[in-house]
């Protein structure tokens, strides 16, 4: 392997683990609506479009930055689900262990609407958030990276890092985690499943809040902003298997790669890259319905049967 | 009831098949539209609302046939010779993806087809044959209105008769019985996979012709009219706000919702929102009435019923 080769392969990988950061975040708020309620939320791509204009508006109004406006998202998405739920949530949650289309399309409508109440009030142009760091860079193992893409990758780390303690050291993720397993034998024990549904959909969505808030420092949008991610979120936790934080993150990591890697070593036009990923989530519903875990398990079970 | 839906069906079928005789142009054009969203939205219904298999990548199938309609036409091929073409594409199309697909279930099925619809889009915009996102015409003088509208109509016609016949057959008890309950279907011997095939085939073939007469009637078309999302969008929210799984519910979301859509666009302020009104009806018919127009018509008889029954109980008492 050359240098210049080498030097290429580094530089993949780091853009990659950069970007895994922020899919991470933007996939784990879909996985955990999902794992508590087993609902498909299709309205993510709104809120996570939402998150990027009141991030926006934070900056142009209160000249807040996007970094420390993340403060100000969070809490704010939280309710903003907290408040979604007690609108709808008799219609979304525990229908059993199948996620209906009923949720899924009433879930399609609310994005409808934030779309294009996202069209009325900011209005289709395209918009974007310049910082006086937008345009320096670092430079990481000799690859030169943009600096905001750092600080990106570090408040994913930060918001998935406080998720995973919330989920592992606290009574209220304990009972998030037992809603998740079995809703049923969770009620009998005493949870209260409707108001941990409603925290899990609040802090859904406060993930696709920060989200969205972090995809507005990094590139511009519209009110349409949001549905490739969405496809690209779905491909993450499919193929991360919906359970897990670390299986979210390597199904990020590994989308990335793959990204990444198509854009370094082959010619695949860049206009053809998000095809690639939704080619993926297709190929990954069908053939991996357990995701990347599910594979492992299985490998592992012939290998110890031969 | 029934006598009453034929005889109404049968007049407007004779009403639109006559209105050339003594409508304008305008008035037309509109019925056009309404004709081509009654088809897209009876198609969809066969696998959506009969087999229970919501798909959002519909406009894959109608830019299928748009696409070979051009090409063809750019080749010098009279353009409605090229519809069974278009149709024969989108089913074999339709195999190949619901081969893999219908393996999945519910809304895992509906995503991959919202991954399959954006992959045709993204695909399209990005070769050279379907003239990127600029786009292609149709070939100069080859415009006919007479025969596109009522090719148009026709087709809207034998699209609702085909649902209607579909439902009382086997096939869509077939249908019905693997909406309720695949493993049980199954397991009483209906072969799930093929009459799921069968089913995304036929609607496809259809949505593929009407993609076609889009093509012919626009003169234009691009990989950002006809492989939208937007449009995927619309096919799937007109059963559904008229009534999913029965004939007549199609029809009537078909009706309401191009109603709104051309009184809609005519006012500027809304050209860019009025999806807001399709997000807002979703989220009433889906919290209130899953069943649609006809389930909120259903129980506006029950209700007169019950009135007609208690007031009589009242005289007889």
């Amino acid at each position: 392997m050359g240098a210049s080769s080498m030097q290429q392969f580094v530089s993949v990988v780091i853009n990659s683990l950069l970007a895994a950061g922020l899919y991470a975040t933007m996939a784990y708020g879909l996985a955990v609506i999902y794992g508590v309620m087993r609902i498909i939320n299709l309205a993510h791509a709104g809120v996570m479009m939402l998150g990027a204009y009141v991030t926006f508006a934070l900056f142009t109004r209160f000249s807040l930055d996007p970094f420390i406006g993340l403060v100000v998202v969070a809490p704010l998405f939280f309710l903003f689900g907290v408040v979604l739920y007690r609108l709808f949530g008799k219609r979304m949650a525990g229908s059993g262990t199948a996620p209906s289309i009923e949720s899924l399309l009433l879930l399609f409508g609310v994005w409808l609407v934030l779309q294009n109440a996202a069209y009325v009030i900011w209005t289709g142009d395209t918009q974007s958030i310049l910082t006086s760091y937008t345009m320096k860079s670092i430079e990481i193992a000799g690859v030169r990276v943009g600096l905001v893409s750092v600080f990106v990758f570090l408040a994913s780390v930060a918001s998935l890092l406080f998720l995973n303690i919330l989920l592992t050291r606290t009574y209220l993720g304990k009972a998030i985690r037992a809603v998740t397993q079995n809703r049923d034998a969770a009620r009998l024990s005493g949870v209260n499943a409707d108001r941990i549904s409603a925290i899990a959909f609040g802090l859904g969505t406060a993930f696709a809040g920060i989200a969205g808030a972090m995809f507005s420092t990094l590139m511009a949008f519209t009110p349409d902003f949001g549905r490739s991610f969405l496809l690209k979120a779905f491909c993450i936790i499919v193929l991360g298997g919906m359970e897990s934080v670390t299986g979210v993150a390597a199904g990020a990591l590994v989308l990335a790669l793959l990204e990444n890697g198509l854009a370094a070593y082959t010619s695949v036009p860049t206009s053809l890259q998000d095809a690639v990923s939704f080619a993926l989530l297709f190929v990954a519903l069908v053939a991996l319905p357990r995701g990347l875990p599910g594979l492992l398990s299985h490998l592992e079970r012939r290998s110890a049967t031969r | 009831v029934k006598v009453f839906w034929s005889v109404l069906s049968a007049a407007s079928a004779l009403f639109v098949l006559a209105a050339p005789s003594f409508l304008d142009r305008g008035l037309l054009n509109d019925l056009w539209s309404l004709a081509f969203a009654v088809t897209l939205a009876s198609a969809w219904n066969l696998l959506g609302g009969f087999a229970g298999q919501v798909s959002l990548g519909y406009s894959a199938f109608l830019g299928i046939g748009a696409y070979t309609t051009v090409l063809l036409s750019l080749k010098g091929i009279d353009p409605f010779l090229t519809l069974p073409l278009g149709a024969i594409l989108a089913a074999i199309f339709s195999i190949a993806i619901g081969l893999p697909a219908f393996r999945l279930r519910g809304p895992y099925f509906t995503i991959a087809t919202i991954g399959v619809g954006e992959a045709v889009r993204v695909c399209a915009a990005s070769v050279s044959f379907t003239g990127g996102s600029s786009g292609i015409r149709m070939p100069a003088g080859s415009f006919d209105f007479n025969r596109n509208y009522f090719s148009m109509v026709i087709l809207a016609i034998v699209t609702v008769a085909l649902a209607a016949y579909v439902r009382r057959s086997a096939f869509g008890r077939a249908l019905a019985a693997i909406k309720q309950d695949i493993d049980a279907a199954e397991a009483v011997g209906v072969n799930a996979a093929s009459f799921k095939l069968a089913a995304h085939a036929l609607s496809a073939a259809v949505v593929a012709i009407a993609g076609s007469l889009y093509a012919i009637n626009f003169q234009y078309i691009a990989p950002g009219s006809v492989f939208d999302f937007q449009l995927s969008l619309s096919i799937v929210l007109m059963p559904i706000i008229g009534g999913v799984g029965t004939v007549v519910g199609p029809v009537l979301g078909a009706l309401v919702v191009s109603t709104l859509q051309i009184k809609l666009l005519s006012i500027s302020a809304l050209r860019d929102s009025f999806l807001f009104i399709y997000g807002g009806l979703l989220i009433l018919v889906m919290l209130y009435e899953p069943n649609g127009l006809v389930g909120v018509g259903r129980r506006l008889s029950d209700l007169s019923a019950r009135l007609f029954r208690s007031s009589r109980s009242i005289v007889d008492a």
